[in-house]
């Protein structure tokens, strides 16, 4: 895997910000296309084809000039490009924003979250997880999901496909992820391998993506932070 | 007297004795003074409002200060009742006089009398109203049923005004008719002055609403343009410099400003150990991540608070980088990981003397009821864990004591 570059697009409507993730990731990252809007990102991700697309959650749509960001700007990239480009997965960058938008992004199938204020080196190992097929998680998302879930409260699932709640195993590796452990750190802590705790963060990113629970939103409207 | 020439000397930029004396000198010209002063009084206190919300220039705010001046002493009179009270006085006069003349068949030209009486009942029925909806209003002593009360006395007696003129309406033929709408007029008028209140409501009510959008709208392009700068700068000048230390504390300044404005002030343990943190970080050259889960009953003055803060500052000052601070808890129980990747220390040979880890964490969380927990994380660094469970009930041993 590491043989070939991975091929990125960045989408974000500051060009000041393109520019600084772009000379921040490292040599194994090959920028392939930038977009400032979700209309011409859709149009870029179509023409490049890129393994993994970082995408600002808050994007103008492109439709107009529209003074106030349109919240669904990254929601609306992935509905609009992934059909077309299976293969792409997305990586949502926020300056750590309203949790309701980045619950949306990965609803909407992105496969993990970082704040932008994360290094260049940071970004990078996540386009590399994302590009693998792995999750990313944040502390911040991991916490999030800790209580969106019911876990805080004590709420266990019995059996493993139930999508509203999240098995005893789940939690805990969440529950390290919001602590700060990377996940090498969990497996070291958990006595298992890092690819069984990728498994459980890509299993509790599914839930995430398919559960009804109406925690998810009333959780994200009520805290306007994540 | 009531303030009245003192707010319009201070209004005009006179001096006081001239203002006073020109009352006095207009007064024997058909007490033209005198009426002007009334109609001063009366008219200049709920011109107020209007004068705060436009606030437009020096004189705008001459003229709420001069309505200032002269707010006390016009709220003490009942002048809503004194108006009625003569409104009534007078209709009564008036329909005694209607009666009388009417009953000996006098057509209305030979009467002026009642024929004032009707101008006159109204004008007082009106104003008595209309102070009531326009003045009383806004006085806390008085308030929205003071002004209905008035109003429907108001009423009544323009009622029976009318009433009586109706009565009379055969007697007084086409002229009466035409009086009859008089009192009517003044219902109306007494009501419009509802639609006044409700039209000044409104106009408050979207300027308000306009406010509220230029914040939104604010919000977002600061949101867009600054927090996007300050997410830049601390991304490109390395974690624990001064430069990205102070992006980042305005980042959480101004992120605070635009999200949490509405919120209040609230001291739970999260918000409580997220401002511990952001003080920190000015201090020390650290990032703190504060990351909570569930909601913790703790409140933010307990025991728990005051050794997580003590962690917080362990961490900040012995191990600096990238801080890990989690928080979570429910109804009855609460848990608080703090975690640095600095050096890692041993308890043990941490001298005697030294109190931060000994005293402030685990002897205050012993003696709290909870356990605390230091131990090397699994890849260098600190992790200490603070446990507090409430409801009697035992400090059930910490889940993570598995590998010492």
């Amino acid at each position: 895997m590491a043989d070939a570059p991975v091929r990125v697009v960045i989408v974000d409507d500051h060009s000041i910000f393109r520019s600084g993730l772009r000379a921040d990731l490292d040599a194994s990252i090959d920028v392939v296309g930038e977009a400032a809007d979700a209309a011409s990102a859709i149009e870029v991700i179509q023409a490049t084809r890129p393994d993994v697309v970082l995408l600002d959650v808050h994007l103008p749509s492109g439709r107009g000039a529209a003074s106030a960001p349109d919240a669904a700007g990254g929601e609306a990239v992935i509905r609009g490009a992934s059909p077309v480009v299976p293969a792409t997965r997305f990586l949502a960058l926020s300056v750590s924003d309203a949790a309701e938008d980045v619950v949306r992004v990965i609803r909407a199938g992105a496969r993990g979250y970082i704040t932008k204020g994360s290094s260049g080196a940071e970004v990078s190992r996540a386009v590399h997880a994302v590009a693998e097929g792995d999750a990313v998680f944040s502390p911040r998302l991991a916490g999030f999901v800790l209580d969106a879930f019911g876990a805080a409260v004590g709420e266990t699932a019995a059996t493993s496909d139930e999508l509203d709640r999240l098995s005893a195993r789940e939690q805990e590796v969440m529950r390290l992820i919001a602590r700060g452990y990377a996940y090498k750190e969990v497996a070291a802590e958990l006595f298992i391998s890092t690819k069984t705790v990728e498994s459980h963060v890509s299993a509790v990113l599914r839930k995430l993506q398919l559960s009804s629970r109406y925690e998810l939103t009333a959780w994200a409207s009520e805290r306007r932070l994540l | 007297m009531s303030g009245v020439s003192a707010g319009l000397a201070r209004h005009l930029g006179w001096p006081l004795w001239v203002v006073r004396a020109l009352f006095i000198a207009l007064t024997p010209l058909w007490g033209a003074g005198a009426l002007l002063y009334a109609w001063l009084w009366v008219f200049v206190p709920w011109e107020d409002p209007r004068a705060a919300t436009e606030a437009a220039g020096a004189d705008a705010a001459d003229a709420v200060e001069a309505a200032r001046v002269r707010d006390v002493p016009t709220r003490r009179v009942p002048v809503a009742w004194i108006l009625t009270g003569a409104a009534i006085v007078v209709v009564l006069m008036t329909v005694t006089a209607i009666a009388l003349f009417g009953a000996n068949g006098v057509v209305w030209t030979s009467t002026p009398g009642w024929v004032g009486g009707v101008f006159l009942a109204t004008a007082l029925a009106v104003s008595a109203g209309m102070w009531a909806t326009l003045v009383d209003r806004d006085d806390p002593a008085r308030g929205p049923r003071h002004e209905n009360i008035v109003r429907i006395v108001v009423t009544v007696v323009l009622v029976v005004l009318l009433l009586a003129q109706l009565s009379m309406l055969r007697q007084t033929g086409v002229a009466g008719f035409v009086f009859a709408l008089v009192p009517i007029v003044g219902l109306l008028l007494v009501y419009s002055s509802i639609l006044v209140g409700r039209w000044r409501e409104l106009t408050g009510e979207r300027v308000r609403r306009i406010r509220e959008e230029q914040r939104a709208e604010m919000a977002a392009h600061l949101h867009d343009s600054v927090l996007q700068t300050l997410a830049l700068i601390q991304n490109r000048a390395g974690a624990s410099t001064e430069v990205a230390r102070l992006a980042r504390a305005q980042e959480r300044e101004l992120r605070a400003w635009l999200y949490d404005g509405d919120a209040p002030a609230d001291s739970d343990l999260p918000t409580d150990l997220r401002d511990y943190a952001a003080a920190l970080e000015l201090d020390y050259p650290v990032r703190i991540d504060v990351v909570s889960a569930g909601l913790p009953a703790e409140r933010a003055s307990g025991e728990v608070a005051a050794a997580s803060r003590e962690a917080m500052l362990n961490a900040a000052r012995h191990a600096g980088g990238d801080v890990s601070v989690y928080i979570e808890g429910n109804a009855n129980a609460v848990d608080v990981y703090v975690r640095d990747r600095g050096p890692g220390f041993d308890l043990a040979d941490v001298p005697d003397d030294r109190l931060g880890i000994r005293q402030s964490i685990l002897g205050r969380m012993r003696r709290a009821g909870g356990s605390a927990t230091v131990r090397r994380g699994a890849s260098g660094g600190t992790e200490v864990h603070l446990r507090f469970v409430d409801a009697g009930g035992p400090a059930s041993p910490s889940t993570e004591v598995r590998r010492g």
